[in-house]
Order: C-alpha cells, then structure tokens, then sequence
C-alpha cells in the first residue's frame, strides 16, 4: 500500500543548482551544522522522545481517543525533518493520518517546539536499516550546499542580493511580492540574460515568505523538473498525486519556464495549475532568459497569462554595480584584493554575475596560493580563458553582415553591392548603422566593408535608419532583435 | 443477423451496457457494445476490461447472430427513436440497418470476432443471497467510499462473506459506514473477503432488482454479480482491507433516539449558512433537547431546535454536514440511534438493523 505524504508536508522539491555546488566556497559552512542528521537514534533515546510525546499527546486528545489509536504506537525512527511511527496495522495508519495528524503535530511542537513531517508506517513494514546509513553519507557530502526543506539554497537571500541600476526593478517587485504575497504583482516574471540572479531572486523570495508566513508552503520547482514529474506521474498513473503537489502551494516559484517551450502537454498542465492557483489567490513567480512574448512555442494562453502580472527584467550589471558585487563577494568569501584588482576585474567580466564571481575566486584561490602579488600581467594570464570568452562578444562588421543579410533574406553579397534597389539598399543601411554602433571600425572601415563606400554613405544611412527607427516601433523592434543576438 | 425489437427493451438494455464503456478507451471495439441474437432474447454486452456490463433483453429474432456497434451512437439513437417497434439488420460486413417508422439508419460496426471474451467463472465460490438485501445494504454504504486515489483500498466497498452474514464495509478515513446482510449460509471453507470497486458498486445499485436472488461469483480477481437479466463482472481491488473494526467505538457514553428526517431537514438548513470552507455544524444536545447551530464569520449564524428524548450530560460536538447527512438520506428508518461518547470523540449513528455509522468530529477553532 503506497504511503500518502502527511498532510501538513509542503510539496517536494527539488535539489539545489548543480552549477553552484561545483564551487566550493569557504564562508557558508559552519552555518549547516545545526541540522546535522541524527539517523540512527539509539533506543532509548526514542522511547524518551515517544514518551514525552505520547504525555502531551495523552493532553490533546483525551484518555480515551488516546488508548485506542495511540496506546501500540511506537516512535520508529527521527531526525532532524521527520519522525517515523510504527502502528500495528493499516487502519491505524488511515485513521491517524486522516484525523489525528494535527494534534500529533501539536503534541511535537510542545515538546520539540517545532513542526515535523510524520510518517506512520505498519509495523514490519518499515524500510530496512540499511538504508538510512546511505543516506547520511550523502547528507554529509552534500552539506556544504544542502538546501533548505523548501529546496532553497540557503545562500540566496535578499541581503547577499546586490542591488545596481540594472536590477533595481526587478529586485524591488521580488520584494514587495515576499512581503505581501498574492496582493500585489501577481504573476510576477523575472527575466534576463544567463547568471544575472534570476534564481537568487527566486530563492530569496521563497526564504522570505516560508520565514515569515508559518506553514505556508512553498513550492520552488525548475521547469524541466515539473516535466519530468509530469511524464512521470502520467507513466505511474499518479496525476492526482502530482496535481495536488503543485496545486496546493501557497507561492509557487517556477524556474526557467523557457523550457517548457514545445512541450505541448506539460504547457498544458501547467496552464491548469497555473489556474487554479491564480484563481485561489495563490502567488506565482516565474523566471525565463526571455521575455514571454519571445519565448517561441509557447501558447498563446499562456504568454497572455504570463504578462497578466508584472514583468520584471534583470539586465548586465554595470561597472559599478560590478564592483559591489565584487566587493560583496569578496566579503563573503573572506579574502582581501586590492581595489585595482577587483577594477581590473569589473572592468574586464562583463556579461554576467556568475563569471565575475568565478573570475574572483580564481584569482583569490591563486593569490593565497602562490603568495605573489597580483599584477595585470598575472591576473590576464589566469583569466585568459574567461576574457577570451568575453571578447568573442566583441563584433565585426562580416558578422554584422551576415546576421543582417540572414534576416532580411538578401544574399551576402549584395551587402557589398552597388545595386540600389530599396529591398536591398535599406537592410545594407541597417547594417551599416549596426556595424557603427557595435563595432569599434571608424566609418571610413565600415564604407570599405560595404563594397568601397564613402564615410559619407555610412553617415547617411546611420542617419536614415535613425530617422525611421524614431518613427517605426517595428524596425525598433528589428535592430533590437538583432543587435541582442549578435551580442549573445 | 435480423431482429424487432420494442424501443422501451432496446433503449433499456443500451443504457445499462454503456455504462462499461470508457470513452476514452484507445482499443476502438472497446467502444463498441456486442450485441447477439438468439431465440427470444437479445444480449448486450460492453466492456473496458476491467469492467463488464451484459445484460438480457427481450426481441424475437428473425436470423441469429451477432455483431458489435458503437455503444455511445447506437444508444442515443436508439433512446431518440418513436416508441414502436425496431427492426434490425445486420448484413456480413457489420453493418447495421435500422429500421423505425419512416426512418432508416444504416450503422457501421465492427466484426464481433474481435471483442474480448468474457472471463470465465468454472468452479468459482458462489454466494446466493435475495436481490433487495444486498441493494439495501449498498445504499447504507456506498456513500463513504473514499474518493482519494493515494489510499486505492479504501475506493471501494468492503464484501465480507464469514459466519452467517456478508458484511459491507465502506471509509474514507473520516467516517465508516458497516452494514450487514444476515442469515446466510456460508461453509467455512467457502468464507471470502475482498474489495469491490466503486465503478462496479454504482452499476450494481443500478442493476440490482427489488425482487429475485443475485448471485455473486468469486474467482481469482474477479467477481461477478449476476442479478437476473444483467451480469456485472468486475476486478477486484487489490490489496487488504484495514481492520475497520479498530474504528468502531465499543463503550459509549449517551445514547438518544432522533427522527431521522427532522433531523435531516434541520441539519440541512443549518449547513446553508456554511461556506464550503468551513463546513461544519455543531450539535449541541442538552436535557430533552438537541441544538443544531452553525456560524459562519462573514455568512451568518443559524440555530434549530429539535426536542429529543436525551437525558444524558450535556455534549456539544461539530460534524462535517455532507458527513452527518449522506446516511440519513439514504437510510429509511423513521428513528436513528445517535450515540456519543464526549465532544471531541467519533459519533455513531445506528438503527433497528445491522448498520454502524461512524462519524469523527471536526475540531472548530482549536486545532
């Protein structure tokens, strides 16, 4: 007979980020030890715990009601998060888990004067003893970056969030969102490039709210992981399992929703979902690289629904702000840089948070390593992969070229051409005008570039294309689109 | 095949097979309903594998054999056609001509050597009890079979054949309903225990006579009703059944006798002042009399007071309503024994006959 969760446990939830785990960091240990798992009780520890709790269960549900449910009972197993109690048979196990749940929870907050998830199993069915110990050395492994109950990683909180220019918005809604969850921007989406803190806005407003709202249940799932369950829960016949897991979330933070692009079915659960979560005043808060207008095969129900709330978007930090991440950071991880360093830094990461930070702990791995003082010279050289990478963002006018040509569906070698026709001559300005503002090329390159033409041509077509891009929202829209993937 | 057959007996029949049909069966003769013609007796047989509808009509046959056509279609036609007589043909390629008044419908089906066949009940234990009892016996229970999914045992009704008596047994975890169907004669070596599913228990309520035997047949993990013209076959829950027993409270406190109907009405009227989430109703029973309340923030309250023979002390206890009143309403005694043992234990509701009823109470306000 397959055990139903208890009542009161808040929806499954998933691991934390593999791509920061794979970061070791100094500060954050001692902050886990607290919770360390106590899997195997010795005996006499648990009947203490079982009879401390049975006399204040004894005080909440009355002599009688007591002798019959509870009298046989013994507590199996505990550990940090749940308590296991083995009953003499399945009717014992239905009728305490349908009825008595609350009281039992009542029972451990006087005692332990905190909640736990209950498990009540038949007796001689429980799991074998082996199994715990497995567990605890995975729990000891993954200590450094467990998440929280709520598959939160601990270390995303609205203190450790940088504010700049950049992220303002965004982390202002998160916040007004946490605080008063359901009222005000509902749904709230969040998007923006790779690494701008997307998740850690996430995070922080899932911390925020189980801290502050006692038993709320939040939900903090990935998008690929609600598939995943989906087909899984469609594969094992267990639908209604699923949809009560996510439809009784009280905030439900779904991550990169990008990925549910194409995936008919699971679009269509979560449209449900979705629904019956809006409609019970529940909030939402989803996360995507794009806005959700671009995000391609994704219903038009629910791009309409997505843009319903507030959208909010996350753009790169400017130097500044990257310094005070840097900064920040540097705190955290408790190494001192001199100022030019973390500048030399700011200045040479700058398409996204996760890199800086990486960038930063290599060169403070490095400089308390090898003991040298840091140079440009050194510092270059230890990055070289990273700012390699970063300059290949840098664009030339051949790429321009194609990219434009690509998308107006003109060949190659008419951006080069002397023919004039409009169909072609005006996607040949728009490049040019591109090539002028992403590129460093003086206009005297770019008119070589374009089949020998004078800097006069570029000026004017620069202007041109200016002119009509302060008339057309469209051709706004175009050049956006394209400078954003010549960039990306 | 070619046969006549009355409207009234056609339309009958269609309505008790569809009801196995799954309409989203991915097996397309699954969708369809066998039909067979032989003597003066037309059989309807339908089929989602797991569940099974045949049942017997009357017809005079003009050719035997048989065939199989889309139940959904073939049953609302047949229910929209004048009340006369219908005349059916089906040629060798499985296509049905029917014939009503001035209209002729032509349908095609499908060969019927392709429907599944019926399991087979050789030498299963049988159990021969009179039709009403067991119908009766099912609507003082089918009520409380759990509708959660995650407890599956529990989304049927109990069967208990042991001693001299089948005992039904139906929960959902808050409250049990035990009904029993006396003086049978059951060998030792023939006393079964199993579960029978929800699907099946709703088209046995339905089929089952007021007069004449049903005899249920057991076999591996399927059971089989055969109430008269209509057989039900059905797959068994899997799985054992808790020991209910536990839940049944075995020293009470008060004891009154109520007038099921008054109480009924009253609890009924009361509850209309609740919200759906917070249903519930407080009984508050004092020296001769019995105070249904509910009160409701935002709603409204509601008071009614019944004059009950109770003596007892004073006890003041909240029900779920739709939980106090599914066994008022579907049993049909005049009086019910409400039984209680203080405010925050199970409630019990008997009458003059086999039947417990246990009823947990909501704890309102506190936890």
């Amino acid at each position: 007979m397959p055990r139903p969760a208890s009542p009161s446990s808040s929806p499954r939830i998933t691991s934390a980020r593999p791509r920061r785990s794979s970061r070791p960091t100094a500060a954050s240990a001692p902050a886990s030890a607290k919770t360390k798992v106590n899997n195997s009780p010795d005996s006499g520890e648990s009947e203490s715990l079982w009879a401390q709790i049975s006399s204040a269960l004894r005080g909440e549900l009355g002599e009688g009601v007591f002798d019959r449910w509870f009298s046989t009972a013994r507590l199996a197993d505990h550990d940090g998060k749940t308590l296991t109690f083995a009953v003499p048979n399945s009717i014992y196990q239905v009728w305490i888990e349908s009825n008595y749940a609350a009281q039992v929870q009542a029972a451990l907050l006087s005692v332990l004067g905190a909640k736990r998830k209950l498990k009540f199993v038949v007796e001689g069915s429980t799991a074998p003893a082996a199994a715990p110990a497995v567990a605890a050395v995975e729990e000891n492994e993954a200590e450094e970056i467990r998440p929280d109950a709520h598959g939160l990683n601990p270390r995303y909180l609205f203190d450790s969030f940088v504010v700049g220019t950049n992220s303002e918005f965004a982390h202002a809604a998160s916040l007004a969102v946490a605080k008063s969850p359901s009222r005000t921007y509902n749904p709230l989406f969040i998007h923006g490039g790779v690494g701008l803190g997307k998740t850690h806005l996430l995070h922080a407003i899932g911390h925020h709210i189980a801290r502050s709202k006692r038993g709320a249940k939040v939900a903090y799932v990935r998008s690929e992981t609600f598939t995943n369950e989906f087909i899984q829960a469609i594969q094992t016949n267990s639908l209604v399992k699923f949809r009560k897991r996510y439809r009784q979330a009280d905030v439900l933070l779904i991550d990169d929703i990008q990925f549910l692009a194409g995936k008919e079915r699971s679009q269509e659960e979560f449209f449900h979902t979705f629904n019956s979560l809006f409609e019970g005043r529940k909030q939402i808060v989803l996360s995507s690289d794009q806005p959700p207008s671009e995000i391609a095969q994704l219903e038009q129900r629910l791009v309409s629904r997505f843009e319903w709330g507030l959208t909010a978007e996350l753009q790169p930090p400017d130097m500044e702000t990257r310094l005070a991440i840097l900064r920040k950071k540097a705190d955290t991880l408790q190494v001192t840089l001199p100022p030019h360093v973390l500048e030399y830094l700011a200045h040479r990461v700058k398409s996204n948070v996760r890199r800086l930070e990486g960038a930063l702990l290599r060169v403070a791995s490095f400089a308390s390593l090898s003991g040298r003082p840091l140079t440009d010279e050194s510092i270059e050289h230890l990055l070289r992969d990273i700012l390699q990478e970063e300059a290949r963002r840098a664009v030339n006018i051949d790429q321009v070229q194609r990219k434009v040509a690509e998308h107006y569906d003109v060949r190659l070698a008419d951006m080069t051409s002397k023919r004039r026709p409009a169909n072609i001559a005006f996607p040949r300005q728009v490049a040019m005008f591109i090539s002028r503002r992403l590129t460093k090329c003086s206009l005297q390159d770019i008119g070589e570039a374009f089949g020998g033409k004078d800097h006069g041509t570029v000026i004017h077509a620069c202007k041109t294309v200016q002119n009509r891009m302060d008339k057309e929202e469209s051709l706004r829209q175009v050049v956006k689109f394209l400078e954003a993937s010549l960039q990306r | 095949m070619k046969f006549t057959i009355s409207q009234e007996a056609f339309a009958d029949g269609l309505t008790n097979a569809v009801s196995a049909v799954n309409p989203r069966s991915t097996l397309p003769i699954l969708s369809n309903v066998l039909l067979q013609a032989s003597g003066d007796t037309l059989t309807l047989t339908a089929t989602d594998l797991d569940f099974t509808v045949r049942t017997k009509v009357q017809a005079k046959t003009g050719k035997q054999g048989s065939t199989t056509l889309p139940a959904k279609r073939l049953s609302t036609l047949v229910k929209d056609l004048p009340k006369t007589e219908i005349d059916v043909e089906v040629d060798a390629k499985s296509v049905a001509t029917l014939r009503s008044g001035a209209g002729v419908y032509k349908i095609f089906g499908l060969p019927e050597a392709e429907f599944p066949g019926l399991p087979a009940f050789d030498g299963a234990v049988e159990f021969k009890l009179k039709s009403s009892d067991l119908k009766d016996a099912l609507r003082k229970t089918h009520y409380a079979i759990s509708l959660d999914e995650t407890r599956y045992v529990l989304n049927g009704i109990f069967f208990s054949f042991k001693g001299d008596k089948l005992t039904l047994v139906a929960t959902d975890g808050r409250r049990l309903a035990l009904a029993e169907v006396n003086d049978l004669e059951i060998p030792k070596s023939q006393e079964r225990e199993f579960i029978v599913r929800t699907k099946a228990i709703q088209e046995l309520m339905r089929a089952l006579k007021d007069d004449g035997d049903v005899v249920v047949r057991l076999a591996q993990n399927m059971v089989q009703f055969d109430c008269g013209p209509t057989t039900l076959i059905s797959k068994l829950v899997e799985g054992n059944y808790p020991n209910y027993v536990q839940v049944i409270p075995t020293k009470v406190n008060e004891r009154v006798a109520v007038e099921r109907e008054a109480l009924l009405n009253a609890v009924r009227r009361v509850s209309l002042l609740n919200t759906e989430k917070t249903a519930s109703v407080r009984l508050s029973f004092g020296k001769g009399n019995l105070d249904i309340s509910c009160n409701t923030p935002e709603v409204g309250e509601a008071r009614e007071a019944l004059v009950i023979p109770y003596k007892g002390k004073d006890i003041s206890i909240a029900f779920n309503p739709e939980f106090l009143m599914a066994p008022l309403r579907y049993l049909s005694e005049d009086e019910v024994h409400v039984e209680l043992i203080d405010d925050i234990s199970p409630g019990v509701i008997k009458i003059n006959a086999p039947f417990v009823y246990v009823l947990m109470p909501m704890r309102v306000g506190g936890a």
